[in-house]
């Protein structure tokens, strides 16, 4: 599983004092990710209505193959068929996912903001504090919050919101930084604004892109977390459908019906790829280069 | 350098403290009551009241973590609930044996990063490069878990090269060729996502670096394209150093999936098995001393960024 760190923060512009303002486009790589995040979003959206019950099974059919008659993707051990699953499963999956980005947007940016216009001491305290969350291996972390909520895709929500937050409010935080010397803060400054009309109409509109991007490259990752923590049992309870407990379920099938538990991992896989594809064809867009972490 | 090395020490402390901070916290927040369960459905008011002050449950909460932390520090972890043995030898043992499988698969995931990022650097348009750039999109994206059990299936229990799980086996009596056996898929799963993270981040190194004058005056100078490459390379050693390193780091915590998948008796399975069975002191244990290891890999990468990039010292 990827970890925080790998999705590269955002660089700000070169410092020249100009803003390079290109024409830029999409990669056509990145077109074809934005069309299957959008196919996977309307599965999610419409696709419970258009399948039958995916908790209904019979288990006179258990462990039919792929591309039986009735059942495309064939059958589970209960005898549920798979494609309802799968398809029920994509809102659960795709949730249990986005939510903790968009919280860990929302509070990682307020984070990071507030430590990057607030005073030494402001900006010590919370930092250091971040500090803490990193030193833990993200997974373990994760694993242990989970473990402590007790299952539950609410509290696998909140496991995996706590360790994004803190790569997102180093974002905020860097970005805020380069912000705060530049010549229209000290016009804004000095026209006599206040501080929260400082950080919402001068500094939020600009911190905002690189969040965006970094979170948009989050997505993939959390989708493999959410699944995850599913997989390992710290995530939905059965028999609800998602794509990590169904690979779970399936792995007991493993030797009699190997291509049972590839199917959800493939999903998941899909769905990362196509996040992951999208936060760098965003990245490209914006013009806000990754680059080597120091 | 050694101050410079004394700072990044002095700073790792609070942060352990920090850190030990809030895995007391979290366990103190974990549902379950450990006292019900040790004393059974036996269980008195009376048994109940002096067990719990026996184990210090009826202190403050402050009182606790002091507790609980001076005990720490000299390595006692106390005995685990489940087990009924000292926790510290099993999370010890269970830590080596997550190094040794996170030390195969950072080798893998640094030479393969490496070679798949200069690949794709400096051929930029070759079939390979492409083939290059699109493994390293892969495996970031890919679930651990389900590759584990791809290659369990088709390479361990299918083909039968491999064993299917465990880190010896009971029958052979061990030895360096079983272990190394037992070793490889583990490692090959566990390296797939760092590999890409490394191939993804030394190829912006690489590129980064070549765009820089000083090539083009190496170039004008004369210098042949293997020494200019030298030059190049040692330029990126920084940038190598920090993204390995964080990965070798995440590679700690990481590999919890996959050796839930491989059954590798590691410290992520034990803390694992220890959740289902809410044994508390192992997973105190065991979330602390990954977290230690995890704040003494990075200090050892910051040390070794500041022996071979002097700029970062100040």
């Amino acid at each position: 599983m990827t970890a925080l760190t790998d999705v590269a923060p955002p660089r700000p512009p070169a410092a020249t004092g100009v803003t390079r303002r290109r024409r830029r486009r999409m990669s056509t790589t990145a077109r074809i990710a934005v069309v299957v995040v959008g196919l996977i979003v309307a599965v999610a959206v419409i696709g419970p209505f258009l399948v039958g019950d995916p908790n209904v099974g019979d288990t006179s059919r258990r462990l039919l193959a792929v591309g039986s008659p009735g059942h495309v993707f064939g059958t589970d051990g209960q005898g549920r068929d798979v494609l309802s699953r799968l398809v029920v499963g994509t809102r659960l999956s795709l949730l249990a996912g986005l939510v903790p980005v968009l919280f860990a947007a929302v509070l990682g940016t307020g984070l990071g903001m507030t430590a990057g216009l607030s005073g030494v001491w402001g900006h010590r305290t919370i930092m250091r504090t971040l500090d803490v969350f990193y030193a833990f291996p993200a997974v373990l972390l994760a694993i242990a919050i989970a473990a402590a909520l007790g299952s539950g895709v609410s509290n696998s929500i909140i496991a995996l919101a706590v360790i994004l937050v803190p790569p997102v409010a180093r974002v905020a935080e860097t970005e805020t930084r380069r912000l705060v010397d530049l010549d229209y803060m000290e016009a804004a400054r000095a026209s006599g604004a206040s501080r929260g009309s400082i950080a919402l109409r001068q500094v939020l509109p600009n911190v905002a892109p690189p969040v965006v991007v970094y979170c948009t490259a989050l997505i993939g990752l959390s989708i493999v977390y959410a699944a995850g923590l599913s997989f390992l049992g710290l995530g939905v309870s059965p028999p609800t459908a998602e794509w990590g407990l169904m690979v779970s379920d399936h792995t007991q099938y493993i030797y009699s019906a190997p291509f049972l538990a590839a199917i959800p991992a493939l999903a998941i896989l899909i769905a990362s790829v196509a996040f992951n594809v999208l936060g760098d064809g965003l990245r490209d867009l914006l013009d806000v280069r990754g680059e080597v972490r120091a | 350098m050694l101050g410079y090395i004394g700072k990044r020490l002095a700073m790792a402390i609070p942060i352990l403290l920090g850190v030990s901070l809030v895995i007391f916290i979290t366990i103190k927040i974990i549902p379950g009551d450990p006292i019900a369960s040790l004393l059974g459905p036996t269980g008195t008011p009376e048994s109940r009241a002096a067990l719990e002050s026996r184990m210090g449950l009826d202190r403050p909460l402050p009182v606790q973590y002091v507790a609980w932390l001076s005990h720490t520090v000299v390595g006692d972890f106390g005995t685990s609930i489940a087990r009924r043995t000292d926790v510290a030898p099993m999370v010890l043992d269970a830590l080596g044996n997550t190094l040794i499988l996170t030390a195969a698969a950072a080798v893998l995931a640094i030479v393969l990063g490496v070679g798949i990022g200069v690949l794709t650097a400096l051929r930029r348009n070759s079939l390979a490069a492409r083939l290059g750039n699109a493994f390293a999109l892969f495996s970031i994206s890919v679930p651990q878990y389900s590759v584990g059990l791809l290659l369990i299936i088709y390479l361990a229990a299918g083909a039968g090269l491999f064993p299917v799980s465990g880190m010896y086996n009971p029958s052979s009596g061990g030895g360096v060729v079983d272990l190394f056996n037992h070793l490889i898929l583990p490692a090959a799963t566990a390296a797939l996502v760092p590999a890409g993270i490394i191939a993804r981040m030394f190829r912006s190194a690489v590129l980064d670096v070549m765009s820089q004058d000083f090539i083009e005056a190496l170039h004008s100078r004369g210098l042949s394209r293997r020494r200019v490459m030298a030059h190049a390379f040692h330029n990126t050693v920084p940038s190598l150093l920090t993204v390995a390193g964080l990965q070798i780091g995440n590679l700690l915590g990481g590999v919890v999936f996959v050796e839930a998948v491989f059954a590798w008796p590691g410290i992520g399975l034990l803390v694992y098995q220890s959740i289902t069975q809410r044994d508390l002191p192992v997973i105190q244990a065991g979330v602390l001393v990954s977290a230690f290891a995890f704040v003494m890999l990075n200090l050892l990468v910051d040390a070794l960024h500041g022996l071979v990039d002097p700029r970062v010292r100040t």
